[in-house]
Parts: structure tokens; C-alpha cells; sequence
């Protein structure tokens, strides 16, 4: 039994927000006369992470993904609740827990922006208070991973998104973190750097068992990087099993992929449960609900029709599969 | 592997502060012309100023015991300690900004203390002006024996505090009030503004706001009842001020971080 | 999930627009509550020169006649917006170009823009600076001085526009401005008669300010609301007329020139 290194209990987080009225008038008393609405970011989460798992923590935008990093980093203090990260308690053990964890959020930098990485090395070194020796060696071991050499001397500013996210990671690897938060780690990257940055970020796992702990909008990152998943939304958790569960549940429809022998002619399935999404020729791309209409049953129709050269069977795009969950729990609220 | 939890921790704070002041510094080098540019101007608008408040007090003797020579060291104390600060220190008044964009998630992810790393993250460029001209003021006007040196060294230092942590004091109102940016740098102006006129010219209740809640007569004075008399009463006064105001500001930040609610509390990123 | 961020895409704008709308209306109480705490030191300051000098009148101008002099010149200085701030930022993000095929003159534009809120802020400034000064020292000696100030002032804003435009122009050529206007800002503090009225100044310095077009900006105004029956009001006027036409004619030769590099360069 592998140890635990996250373990959440009961969490939740409100907000007060100030509540905004219409018109300039009512504006202004609410300038002198704030009113004031609590609003639920987390609301009573619980999971335990072990040492060494990779988890996609999940959510449409506002779900709460960022309120739960930001708490279990100690960023905030929560209003309800209990978390452990590594033995320690995020908001009060601060300080010691940061030596032990590591994070990158996507969009807030931690590297200097008019220096190059190499300051920043150099400034996280003293930050975490590494000894020189080790320091050096490990520094070294991350520029040769994450292929960093030769920007290493260049100002952040003239670095590429690609290049600047590599540096930003391998920075927050220097203390050799049990623990790495990822937030949105390969947003606005392209396809090959983003399958870099996986490649890297899976590499790291697997050498140093550092337990991942991610949230994604892109559902490349969740499958190629995590074997858990947990789906928040509205602030309470959904869905919360390995990733494969999560396709099988959800993944109700099929792509069918095929290659007709007769040139372009009309199809005429009427099946339920089934849609066409290309047309290219001889060339067509089915959508296929299996619980209404089995994959057997449309290619029998086909094939009863017309010849049929190839066919592929496909999952959907972990994004379709993301997004069907949304909206189904958005329905069952 | 981390010192971390090793003897020696004071040793290694220092170390990372150098390390943080060298970054700012090489950063603003980036940009050398911009930088001696910046630097220059402000200089250059220092210098105007005191020219002119030059031949303003050479004109009027403001009050009894005011001298010109005073006068000037007020400006160098004053133009000293603003700089120091903006310099060494350059987050202290952009706090309220961070607070409200949620930009002290960096600080918070990392293992130092919070208010130091965040107060020491930012140096401003121009301000170094300010201490090249506080340092030019004192060569010209001030006492350059070594006791002399050591009276100015230390005016300037309680100088910063007080404006380092009566802009932390006002800028820690954003955990609470939310937006306050504006009134922050105005109560920051204030007191800047005050402590460049002699605390003679002010009686009665002016007098009593300079000494509480704007406290900028415990820099103003500092020429007079620290340079040139050394006036044991006001200097306990000016040392008990720091100690208020430093504990303060130190205490409300920590106690405001606690409300802290980070950046995107809906999702909505800028 | 479309419904839910279209909600907030309407929250966030909504939100966005009230604080903007809010966000000035504190600006701008706080600038006046600057206005009141300078002519509070001001009025410490002087009150003491005067004690101190024990006359009645200093370079002739008596102790209530200094201070109205002074809610003038610091209520204009502190209603007149940055420039360089619009300028650099203008040419920056490339909105430069799309004003300059507007079929509008540029520097017309700026300087509509510029004028009308100058007229908002040193109306409410004098309403406050007034107030403070009805207040604290009672009615100005004459008050026909001060029917003639909207003229002189109206003049005096469009010579600082010149002024701030020829210099805030720079912006095609360096990144940063704000410098150049921090110290012109200074000058025009000092020499400019803004801290104190020109006849206060060491003899020599009055000579060189008088051939200096800073003293139609503040001083001007100023010196004609307190001191009309001591003033030549059309040489004032005329002084100022001939120190526009100079700068305005600067400002639109900078101009095209900055509008010719940036063809040539691109924005």
C-alpha cells in the first residue's frame, strides 16, 4: 500500500462577494453601503492521493479547481474543512510544506521576466535554501532533461511560450518536489510542445515517483499524463475514479470511420442514435450512440447497401467526453 | 538537499534578500539607457526642487531655528528615505494592487517569509535618483565628520521604516476594503508631501496630525532633533514610532493575508 | 456550460463598466482632497513667512492675495491631465494609426479631449479651492480679477496643451516620456510661478522667466484673478497668443514628422 500524500477532507471554500447593483447611482451607495453575498467556490470536497499517483483534477471554468490547488498549496486558508499535504496542514505549516511541494501555474510566472532562467535558478536556489553543491548538480540535471541549454542566458521576455513554460517547470523542480501542482501547464501551447511537456512530465514520475496533481482544460494532458481522474463542478466533486472508468462511463458514443467503394451517394440510414459528422466522398465519419443503436447494426445497413472498403472504430476526444459530463450533471442539478 | 531546518538561517535569509536586490538590479540593467535615463530625470527633478526651495528659504528665514542648511538636510533625509524604500523595498506601495489582482500567489507558494519576499521582488528604477541625490545633498550641505556620517546613516534609516511600514499599514487596508490603490498612493503622497516642508511652519492641530496620524514630523524633524541637537525625548519618540508602526504593519499584513482571496475566484482570468 | 459563461461574460463587462465609471468618480475625489491638503500646507507656510517677515505685504502682494494667488494656480495645475500617460500608451498599442486616418486632426482631437476635462476638474477644483478660500480668508480684495480668470486660464490650459503635446510627441521616437514630463512638470512648479508669483523670485531669475513662455500657464491667470489693477490684460493675453501660436506651430512640424517615420517604420 502505497503512502498517501494528499488527503482532503470535508473542504470547502466561500467567498464573500460584494454585490453589484445596476446604474451608476446604485453603484455609488454600494460604494458607501456594500452589500454583501456569500458565494460557494468549494464545497465539502474529500479524496486522499497517493505517493506517486498521477491525478486530473477536472471542472468547468469557476468549478472550484484553482480555490482547491490555491488551499492545498496554502495560498488560502479554507472556511471549512481539513487537508493534509505530505503530513503537513497546508495554511498552518505553510512555510515547511513549500520546501516539499512545487507548483506552476500557467498563467502566473515565477521566472523573472527581464533575466534570464539562469538568475532565476540562481535566486530559487537561495529561496529554497539548497546547498551550493547540490544545487549545482541538480540544476545541471534538469537544463540536460529539459533540453534548456541553450536559452539558458536568453531574457525570459525573448523566450517562446514553449521554451518559457519547459524553464518554468524544470525551476519548480529544482528542490526536488514530492508533490507538483500543474496549473493549466500547457495552455497556449502547440501540439508538439504540449506532447514535449508530457513527455517530460512523465519522465519525472516515473524516476522520481513525484505525485502529480494537475488540472487541464485539454483533454490530450489527461490522457496522456494521468491514470486518475476527479471531476468537480459547482464546487462539489462528481466523478472520481481512474481515467479508463471515466472513458467507459462516459464514452457512449463511437466514431466510425469509413471508406465506401461507390462514389458519392446518398445515405439513407434513419437510425436512431446515429449522425453523420463528415462527408468527404467516398469518405464518411458516423457518430454512433452505442446504447441506442449497436455499431453492428449501422454497418450491417451499410454494408446490405453499398461496398465497403475500410472502416475504423474510434473514442471520441477526451474533450467530447469532458464536456458530455458537464453537461449531464449541469441537467441533473 | 534544503538547508532548510539547518543552523544558520539568518545567514541564508540574507543571502536570499542579496540575491533578490542583484536579480532587480541586473533586470533594470537589462534596459541600460532607459535606466540612466530614468535614474537622471528624477535627479534632475530633485535638484529643480531644491534650487528653488533653495532661494525660497534664503529669502524667508521660515521660523526660528530653521536654517537653510536644515532645510536642505530635510530634503536629503526625506528624498533618502523614499528612495531607499522605492529602491530596496520598491513593492511597498503596490501592495494594494497585488492584493487585488491576486498576485501574491507567487510569494505565497514559496518558503519565505511573505512580506519580506514580496517588499523586496520590486525595485524602482527612478528612485535611485532620489538616494543619488539625498547622497549629493548631504555632501554638499550635511556634517561629514564620522559622527556626523553615522547621525545622517541612521536618520536615513528610521526614515525608510517609517515610510516603508506606514505604506504597508495603508496599503494592507485592500484586504478589507478591496480596491483601495488610489487611497493608498494618495495617503502615501501625503505623507511624502509633508515631510518635505519644516514641521515650524505647522502649529495647533496641523502640528498634532504630523505627529500621529500622518506621522511625517517624525522625519521631518529628524534634522533638527536628530542632526544638529539630538534631542533625546524626540528620538525616543521617532524610535518608539518605527517599533509601532513596524510591529503594526508586520501584524496587519499577516492578519489580512488570512482574508486573502487570490485572483480568480470565478474563473475569470485577465 | 454555454448559458453559464455567458453569465459571467455579462457579469464580468457589467462589473467592469460600473467599477470604471466608480473608480473615476474616487480618482477624482481623491485629487481634490490633494488640492485641499497642498493649500493647507501652503497656508501654514506662508501664514509663518509673513509672521516672520512682519510686513503686510511681500514683492506686493498682501497675505490673502498670496493665497487666492495660490488656490489659482494649484486648482489649474492639478486639473490638467497627463499627456504623455494618453500619448505613450496611444503609441504603443498601435492605436495611434487607426486615429491618424480618422478624418480628424490629431492634434485637434487630443486637444478637445484634453479641454474638456480640464473645463470638469478645475470647476469642481475652484468650487473647492473657492470654498476653502471664502472659508479660511474671506472674499479676494477685487473680484473683477476673477471674471476676467476663465479668459486668461482658458488661454493659459491651451499654452500648457502646446507645451505637453511638443513634448509628449516624443513618444514616436523614445519609449519613455513620462520622465520628460515629470521634469517639465518641475519647471513649470518653480519657474513657472506656480509655488509662488514670479516678483518673489531673485532678481535675475525674474529676467530670464520673463522671456520664458512658462509664465503664461499659471502665473498668468493667477497674477490677473488677484492682482487685475497691477496686470495689462491684452499684452497677458497677447503674451500667451504668441507663445500658442509659437508651440502650436512646433507641435504640428513634430508631429508630421512623427506621422512620416511611422510610415516608414510601421506602427
Amino acid at each position: 500500500m502505497a503512502q498517501v500524500s494528499i488527503r482532503v477532507e470535508e473542504l470547502g471554500k466561500t467567498f464573500r462577494v460584494k454585490r453589484k447593483r445596476e446604474g451608476f447611482k446604485a453603484g455609488l451607495k454600494g460604494l458607501l453601503k456594500p452589500e454583501y453575498e456569500e458565494k460557494a467556490a468549494v464545497e465539502e470536497v474529500s479524496f486522499t492521493v497517493r505517493q506517486g499517483e498521477k491525478l486530473a483534477f477536472l471542472g468547468p471554468n469557476g468549478a472550484g479547481k484553482s480555490t482547491t490547488i490555491k488551499m492545498l498549496t496554502g495560498i488560502l486558508h479554507p472556511s471549512s474543512g481539513h487537508a493534509e499535504v505530505l503530513g503537513l496542514n497546508p495554511w498552518k505549516e505553510r512555510t515547511k510544506l513549500s520546501h516539499r511541494i512545487g507548483s506552476v501555474f500557467g498563467q502566473k510566472s515565477q521566472l523573472w521576466y527581464h533575466l534570464p532562467p539562469s538568475d532565476t535558478f540562481e535566486l530559487m536556489s537561495r529561496i529554497y535554501e539548497l546547498r551550493r553543491s547540490d544545487y549545482r548538480r541538480r540544476r545541471d540535471e534538469l537544463i540536460e532533461r529539459f533540453g534548456i541549454g541553450p536559452y539558458l542566458n536568453t531574457a525570459v521576455r525573448k523566450l517562446s511560450l514553449g521554451e518559457r513554460m519547459r524553464c518554468e517547470i524544470a525551476v519548480s523542480l529544482l528542490h526536488r518536489p514530492q508533490v507538483i501542482f500543474l496549473d493549466e501547464p500547457t495552455i497556449g501551447l502547440d501540439v508538439v510542445v504540449k506532447q514535449h511537456i508530457r513527455e517530460l512530465v512523465n519522465e519525472l514520475n516515473r524516476e522520481e515517483g513525484t505525485t502529480l496533481f494537475l488540472t487541464s482544460h485539454d483533454a490530450g494532458d489527461v490522457e496522456r499524463l494521468c491514470d486518475r481522474a476527479i471531476v468537480i463542478n459547482g464546487g462539489r466533486k462528481m466523478f472520481d475514479d481512474r481515467v479508463e472508468v471515466m472513458k467507459l462511463r462516459y464514452l457512449t458514443h463511437k466514431t466510425v470511420r469509413m471508406v465506401l467503394g461507390e462514389g458519392p451517394r446518398p445515405l439513407r440510414l434513419q437510425l436512431a442514435g446515429v449522425q453523420e459528422q463528415q462527408r468527404d466522398g467516398v469518405k464518411l465519419t458516423l457518430s454512433i450512440d452505442t446504447t441506442v443503436t449497436s455499431i453492428e447494426t449501422v454497418l450491417s445497413r451499410i454494408m446490405a447497401d453499398q461496398r465497403l472498403i475500410d472502416v475504423t472504430v474510434e473514442d471520441p476526444p477526451m474533450e467530447e467526453i469532458i464536456t458530455q459530463m458537464y453537461s449531464s450533471s449541469a441537467s441533473s442539478r | 538537499m534544503s538547508d532548510y531546518a539547518m543552523p544558520g538561517k539568518s545567514k541564508r535569509l540574507l543571502w536570499f534578500v542579496w540575491a533578490c536586490w542583484k536579480s532587480n538590479l541586473l533586470g533594470a540593467m537589462e534596459f541600460r539607457l532607459s535606466f540612466l535615463l530614468m535614474a537622471g530625470t528624477m535627479l534632475i527633478n530633485d535638484v529643480v526642487w531644491i534650487i528653488f526651495w533653495g532661494l525660497y528659504f534664503r529669502r524667508f528665514p521660515v521660523v526660528n531655528g530653521w536654517e537653510l542648511q536644515d532645510v536642505m538636510m530635510l530634503w536629503a533625509v526625506s528624498a533618502g528615505g523614499v528612495g531607499l524604500m522605492s529602491t530596496l523595498f520598491g513593492n511597498s506601495s503596490r501592495i494594494a494592487g497585488l492584493v487585488v489582482s491576486g498576485q501574491l500567489d507567487v510569494y505565497l507558494s514559496q518558503p519565505k517569509p511573505v512580506l519580506l519576499h514580496v517588499l523586496i521582488s520590486r525595485m524602482s528604477i527612478s528612485a535611485i535618483g532620489d538616494v543619488a541625490f539625498s547622497l549629493l545633498v548631504y555632501g554638499f550641505y550635511g556634517d561629514r565628520s564620522l559622527i556626523g556620517l553615522a547621525k545622517f546613516g541612521l536618520a536615513l534609516a528610521l526614515a525608510t521604516l517609517i515610510f516603508i511600514f506606514f505604506t504597508v499599514v495603508v496599503n494592507c487596508l485592500a484586504f478589507w476594503l478591496g480596491g483601495t490603490d488610489g487611497l493608498s498612493a494618495q495617503l502615501f503622497n501625503a505623507l511624502v508631501t509633508f515631510t518635505t516642508y519644516p514641521t515650524g511652519i505647522f502649529r495647533g492641530a496641523g502640528k498634532l496630525l504630523l505627529f500621529t496620524v500622518v506621522p511625517a514630523g517624525f522625519i521631518s524633524y529628524l534634522p533638527i532633533g536628530l542632526l544638529r541637537d539630538a534631542d533625546p525625548l524626540f528620538m525616543l519618540g521617532v524610535v518608539g514610532v518605527v517599533g509601532v508602526l513596524t510591529v503594526g504593519g508586520i501584524w496587519l499584513f499577516y492578519t489580512g493575508l488570512k482574508r486573502y482571496t487570490s485572483g480568480n475566484m470565478m474563473g475569470l482570468r485577465r | 456550460m454555454n448559458a453559464l459563461t455567458k453569465t459571467f461574460k455579462y457579469v464580468y463587462i457589467g462589473r467592469i463598466t460600473l467599477r470604471n465609471q466608480l473608480a473615476y468618480v474616487v480618482d477624482f475625489l481623491v485629487r481634490s482632497l490633494f488640492l485641499l491638503l497642498i493649500l493647507y500646507i501652503f497656508l501654514q507656510l506662508w501664514r509663518t513667512t509673513y509672521a516672520g517677515e512682519g510686513t503686510a505685504t511681500i514683492a506686493g502682494y498682501s497675505f490673502r492675495q498670496l493665497m487666492w494667488y495660490l488656490v489659482v494656480t494649484e486648482s489649474m495645475t492639478l486639473a490638467c491631465p497627463s499627456l504623455c500617460t494618453k500619448l505613450e500608451e496611444e503609441v504603443k498599442s498601435g492605436d495611434v494609426a487607426i486615429k491618424l486616418v480618422r478624418p480628424i486632426h490629431f492634434i485637434a482631437f487630443h486637444y478637445t479631449e484634453y479641454m474638456s476635462e480640464v473645463a470638469i476638474r478645475f470647476t469642481v477644483n475652484s468650487v473647492l479651492g473657492g470654498m476653502l478660500g471664502l472659508a479660511v480668508l474671506g472674499p479676494p480684495e477685487h473680484a473683477i480679477g476673477f471674471l476676467w480668470l476663465p479668459v486668461v486660464a482658458f488661454a493659459g490650459f491651451t499654452l500648457n496643451f502646446m507645451l505637453g503635446m511638443t513634448i509628449a510627441l516624443s513618444a514616436f521616437w523614445v519609449e519613455e516620456t513620462r520622465g520628460l514630463e515629470f521634469v517639465y512638470n518641475k519647471f513649470l512648479f518653480t519657474v513657472g510661478g506656480m509655488l509662488m508669483p514670479i516678483e518673489l523670485f531673485p532678481e535675475a531669475l525674474q529676467h530670464v522667466v520673463r522671456w520664458l513662455p512658462l509664465q503664461g500657464v499659471v502665473y498668468a491667470p493667477a497674477k490677473t484673478a488677484v492682482a487685475f489693477d497691477s496686470v495689462d490684460v491684452p499684452s497677458l493675453l497677447l503674451m500667451q497668443a504668441g507663445w500658442i501660436v509659437v508651440f502650436g506651430l512646433i507641435a504640428a512640424a513634430v508631429y508630421l514628422r512623427g506621422v512620416k517615420k511611422l510610415n516608414v517604420n510601421g506602427g
